[in-house]
């Protein structure tokens, strides 16, 4: 079973543990503590492969900031996280976009960006077309969320996953269900 | 209307020796108001018969007329008049282009057109046309004619153009011309000849006259010319005068010119003036300054602050605003010369100074840091920075003018100093360490204090070390025994609060010193200028009171600002800090997992409280926060490691398995380390994954144990947990508490009912049997008709179980219970008391059947109800 190291990424108090937890657990975590970081381990199917997602839930805070580039240097995959009700958090992506970008020393890395909090219309501050601009303009994928609703939850998580995929095709799963699609794949 | 034609042909046309021959009043076609007359004339002049048609126009005020249009008859192509059978004041003149006319009246109009035909017969060689004009107005004009001539005297014939219309005067002077002449009527040859002879008489008078005037003409003449030629010398001297005043013009002008320029230049000066003043005194420099600055001694205080004034002074001088064109100036170069030098020079010296001093001071502060290292201290180098603070002005003077000197110097003191931290931090860390390790075991102080990894190789000390080893294989061989290697050993308890004291003491020592280099640093390099004004606060409180420091008191930080250069020049200086912290953290985790936790309150308090995030404590403390972190979970992960491989004795009963007794302790102490932090979330988590490790490895257990039925086990070990969790009260277990309560009640049922199964055997098959048919839809009176259920089956069965024989296999019962269940907990009298209700609950099941089924049999047990309690309470109480 190929292993997916996924890292969700974003300002402080965004929802990267409420998503990951509802993702995972499919519960929504109420109560704000501040993550100083969580692992887990969650096995999915993803078109018709089993995927094991190794998922890094981080601290957002300005402190853990020196974390970043381990994380960015480990990670396959990024979640770009920011909450439609606070501008700021959306403005800090691009700096972590391009920090992800200066490790990775690429131009293409799988990454999606993420609105968080979107059953919260009434405090929407920023707009869907500021996200899919900024979407448009790093050529990856853009979805509003909500971890509360669940509400698009599974679907970044997946999405990252095909990007993964259409970036490093697992050449050893690859090719053997491309002899045999109906037939087991040996894990 | 005549008067309308006289006047207009006196003013207009008479000037003009012109006769107006025909008018008529008209207004534009179509446009009313406007009115006008258009008149036809004749020139009168000699030889010319020239027609001519006018559009004259009255003028808005007064009588006058005036001509608007004026064109020629010849070039008239066509006149028409509309219709020549209807009347209609209509019609239109075809000049070079068509004018549309409406007369006053027909008659008006056809007058005009009359004679405009009249004019153009006689005078034109090329006709108008003329169209729809009736024909009348074209032949009737010779019948007229003759009458009209003779009566209005406006002949139109050949002789009509030498008439002139006599006026008053001259008819008064013929009528007197001629009364003089008595024979003028009579005789008019004789009055012509009269008038001749006068006239020729008149004329020899006339040209007499003419001649004599001659003389006079000439004289005239001559004056004339005199008159001429006077005006023409004026005009010379004129001329004259007007080529002197162009002259004096000219003058004037260059006069006016040199003024101006006389001004600029006066202004010029007194500006050159001022601003060579303004050049001397900004580029001169007291000697008093150039001396102090030369070799003013950099050592005294005193000697500071005079060299301090005068670099202000210097530098004052050198950043000066001076015009880039004064910079040429010879004097203006060499005074910058002489100061560059007299900069350079005092750079050098005052870095060569601080140089002395960075590099002293380090050796020196290295050279007493032994004395320290007895006792967990981190040496405060307030001395150091009271030493150099009064530096920070020159320091900032010297960023502004040598900044290669300054950075250089700024190296210096990194390198001289974080010599220093490195060895400090490095042995505060290796005390601390010697701290934990030491006072586990007093006899190996000596072998621990060098290296962690020694310690553990040595077989250390530390029975924590000891009970992780033998957790995962042999702690709980032992089983019930295990307690004694619980959590809550002494030695333990003791340990722990000295780690915790000891983290305390590293906190409260190490973030001090931090705090203080940094601030220092930041007055001293003037990393942040501007915000170090409000920061002095919280600086000279950790001076006065080490032991207030931040977390417990997060009102003193003042919110800081800390930008990269201050986190840089903190990472120089304390370039092992980060990796000491690790360090000590991996070595307390080696030590002990419990540390860990320690560590992840203690860190995170200091870390997601702090008030300047961004400060290099803050982030090389959270680096180390999440390593904490990570280091906790792992330790959950090993619990859980152990959990999932342990063994259970295979030789004696089961009981309570080790990790359920362990979680029990472990769940306390967790307890009362993380009291009171936010941080419970974690703990929380590592309790769900923990809690439901147990679970499922109660249930492995319960099923590979040879000897105790997996009922048992399940019974009291979730029983056990139930009641530890119902004492924890931890809300995030809450549902695993009502978990294990459920399957502890479930796993008793079934025990009892699997138990008590025996003691009836046979009755309990027969029932069974009875049950079956009943079932099947047979009426309980017809049971007693079958043969293997007949009453005399029943009374053989009942036969078997005397009260004696009951109390007998019961008492069989009870012991084999005794034997499943384990002494620690204590289910014994709850179990027997389940199987009396069960048992009770199954007599009466029996009796009501048997009632039921054989009604009138009379069949009863051999037992009473009442012999039951007595048989369970005697063999509760026997044992």
């Amino acid at each position: 079973m190929r292993e997916y190291k996924l890292v969700v990424l974003g300002s402080g108090g965004v929802g990267k543990s409420a998503l990951t937890v509802q993702f995972v657990q499919g519960i929504f975590v109420e109560k704000y503590d501040p993550t100083i970081e969580d692992s887990y381990r969650k096995q999915v199917e993803v078109d018709g492969q089993q995927c094991m997602l190794e998922i890094l839930d981080t601290a957002g805070t300005e402190q853990f900031t020196a974390m970043r580039d381990l994380y960015m240097k480990n990670g396959q995959g990024f979640l770009l996280v920011y909450s439609i009700t606070a501008q700021s958090t959306f403005n800090d992506l691009q700096d972590l976009r391009e920090q992800i970008l200066r490790v990775k020393d690429t131009d293409e890395v799988p990454m999606i960006l993420v609105g968080n909090k979107c059953d919260l219309e009434d405090e929407r501050v920023v707009g869907k077309d500021q996200g899919a601009k900024l979407a448009q303009s790093w050529d990856c994928g853009f979805v509003e969320t909500s971890a509360k609703a669940k509400i698009n939850v599974n679907e970044i998580f997946f999405s990252l996953v095909r990007a993964i995929n259409k970036k490093n095709p697992d050449t050893r799963g690859g090719k053997k269900s491309g002899k045999s699609k109906s037939s087991c794949t040996l894990l | 209307m005549t008067a309308i034609k006289h006047t207009l042909q006196k003013d207009l046309f008479q000037p003009n020796e012109e006769r107006l021959v025909a008018f008529v009043h008209v207004t534009k076609a179509g446009k009313k108001k406007r009115s006008s007359f258009l008149c036809a004339t004749l020139s009168v002049a000699e030889g010319m018969n020239q027609t001519m048609v006018y559009q004259v126009k009255k003028a808005e005020k007064g009588e006058v007329y005036k001509k608007k249009m004026t064109r020629y008859l010849r070039d008239l192509k066509v006149v028409d008049g509309k219709d020549a059978r209807k009347e209609t004041a209509d019609f239109d003149l075809h000049f070079e282009k068509v004018y549309r006319w409406t007369a006053s009246s027909i008659g008006e109009r056809d007058n005009f057109i009359k004679y405009i035909w009249k004019l153009s017969q006689r005078y034109l060689d090329q006709k108008p046309e003329f169209l729809n004009v009736p024909k009348k107005l074209m032949e009737e004009s010779k019948h007229v004619e003759k009458g009209h001539t003779s009566m209005e005297g406006m002949d139109v014939t050949g002789i009509a153009e030498d008439y002139q219309a006599l006026t008053t005067k001259e008819e008064q002077d013929l009528d007197l011309l001629m009364s003089e002449c008595q024979v003028a009527i009579s005789n008019a040859e004789v009055f012509a000849e009269q008038l001749s002879k006068q006239l020729s008489v008149l004329d020899g008078a006339n040209i007499h006259s003419i001649m004599g005037s001659e003389d006079q003409v000439l004289n005239l003449m001559r004056l004339l010319d005199d008159g001429i030629q006077q005006a023409e010398k004026i005009e010379e001297k004129l001329d004259s005068y007007n080529v002197i005043l162009q002259v004096v013009k000219d003058q004037m002008e260059v006069m006016k010119d040199k003024d101006t320029l006389i001004n600029i230049s006066t202004k010029n000066h007194k500006k050159l003036l001022d601003e060579l003043e303004h050049l001397v005194v900004s580029l001169d420099l007291d000697m008093k300054f150039q001396k102090a600055l030369a070799d003013g001694d950099l050592s005294s205080s005193r000697g500071i602050l005079e060299c301090t004034e005068a670099a202000k002074e210097l530098e004052k001088s050198v950043s000066a605003d001076i015009h880039p064109a004064l910079r040429k100036m010879a004097a203006v170069d060499e005074q910058q010369k002489k100061f560059a030098k007299i900069s350079s020079n005092f750079a050098k010296r005052l870095s060569h100074h601080l140089n002395n001093f960075f590099i002293h001071q380090g050796n020196e502060l290295g050279e007493t840091l032994s004395r320290h290292s007895g006792d967990l201290k981190l040496p405060q180098h307030n001395s150091i920075h009271r030493d150099l603070i009064p530096y920070a002005e020159l320091m900032l003077w010297l960023k502004n003018a040598d900044i290669s000197n300054f950075n250089e110097l700024s190296k210096v003191y990194t390198q001289s100093l974080s010599k220093l931290y490195v060895r400090e931090v490095q042995d505060f860390f290796d005390c601390a360490k010697l701290h934990l390790a030491g006072k586990g075991d007093r006899s190996k102080l000596g072998s621990v204090g060098g290296s962690f990894t020694g310690s553990k190789l040595s077989g250390s000390s530390t029975s924590l070390n000891k009970y992780i080893e033998a957790r995962g294989r042999s702690s709980s061989v032992q089983s019930i025994d295990s307690v004694s290697l619980s959590y809550s050993s002494n030695i333990n308890v003791a340990a722990r609060h000295l780690f915790d004291q000891v983290l305390e003491k590293v906190f409260s020592e190490l973030e001090p010193v931090c705090l203080a280099e940094q601030d220092f640093c930041c007055r001293f390099f003037h990393l942040v200028s501007d915000l170090r004004k409000d920061s002095g606060q919280p600086q000279e409180v950790h001076d006065s009171d080490g032991e207030i420091w931040m977390p417990l008191n997060p009102k003193i930080t003042v919110e800081r600002q800390i930008n990269e250069e201050v986190r840089n020049m903190l990472g120089a200086l304390f370039p092992t800090l980060q990796a000491d912290i690790d360090d000590f953290i991996s070595f307390a985790d080696k030590l002990d997992g419990f540390n860990s936790m320690y560590l992840l309150v203690k860190m995170s308090q200091h870390v997601i409280n702090t008030q300047d995030a961004g400060s290099f404590l803050s982030k090389t403390f959270a680096s180390s926060l999440v390593r904490i972190k990570r280091n906790f979970d792992s330790f959950i992960e090993m619990q859980i490691k152990a959990i999932s491989e342990t063994k259970v004795s295979k030789k004696s009963k089961c009981g309570i398995i080790s990790f359920v007794h362990n979680f029990e302790d472990f769940a306390n102490l967790a307890e009362s380390i993380f009291k009171g932090s936010d941080r419970h979330t974690d703990l929380d988590k590592g309790y769900t994954k923990l809690v439901a490790a147990i679970f499922d490895n109660i249930e492995r257990i319960a099923v590979d144990h040879p000897k105790t039925p997996k009922e048992v086990i399940r019974m009291e070990n979730y029983h056990h947990m139930f009641s530890v969790l119902s004492t924890l009260k931890i809300s995030s277990l809450e549902g695993d508490k009502k978990k294990a309560k459920h399957k502890y009640q479930d796993s008793l049922t079934f025990y009892t009912q699997d138990r008590l199964g025996r003691p009836l055997e046979k009755l309990h098959v027969f029932i069974e049997g009875v049950k079956g048919y009943l079932s099947q839809g047979v009426k309980p009176e017809d049971v007693g008709y079958q043969l293997a259920f007949s009453k005399q089956e029943l009374r053989k069965v009942i036969k078997d179980y005397t009260g004696k024989d009951v109390k007998k296999s019961l008492e069989h019962m009870y012991k084999k219970v005794e034997k499943h269940l384990s002494e620690e907990e204590n289910l014994l009298q709850v179990v027997w008391v389940s199987m009396q209700d069960e048992f009770i609950k199954q007599y009466n099941d029996y009796e009501e059947l048997i009632n039921r089924c054989y009604p009138d049999a009379k069949i009863t047990l051999e037992f009473t109800i009442n012999d039951v309690l007595d048989f369970f309470s005697d063999i509760a109480r026997s044992h």
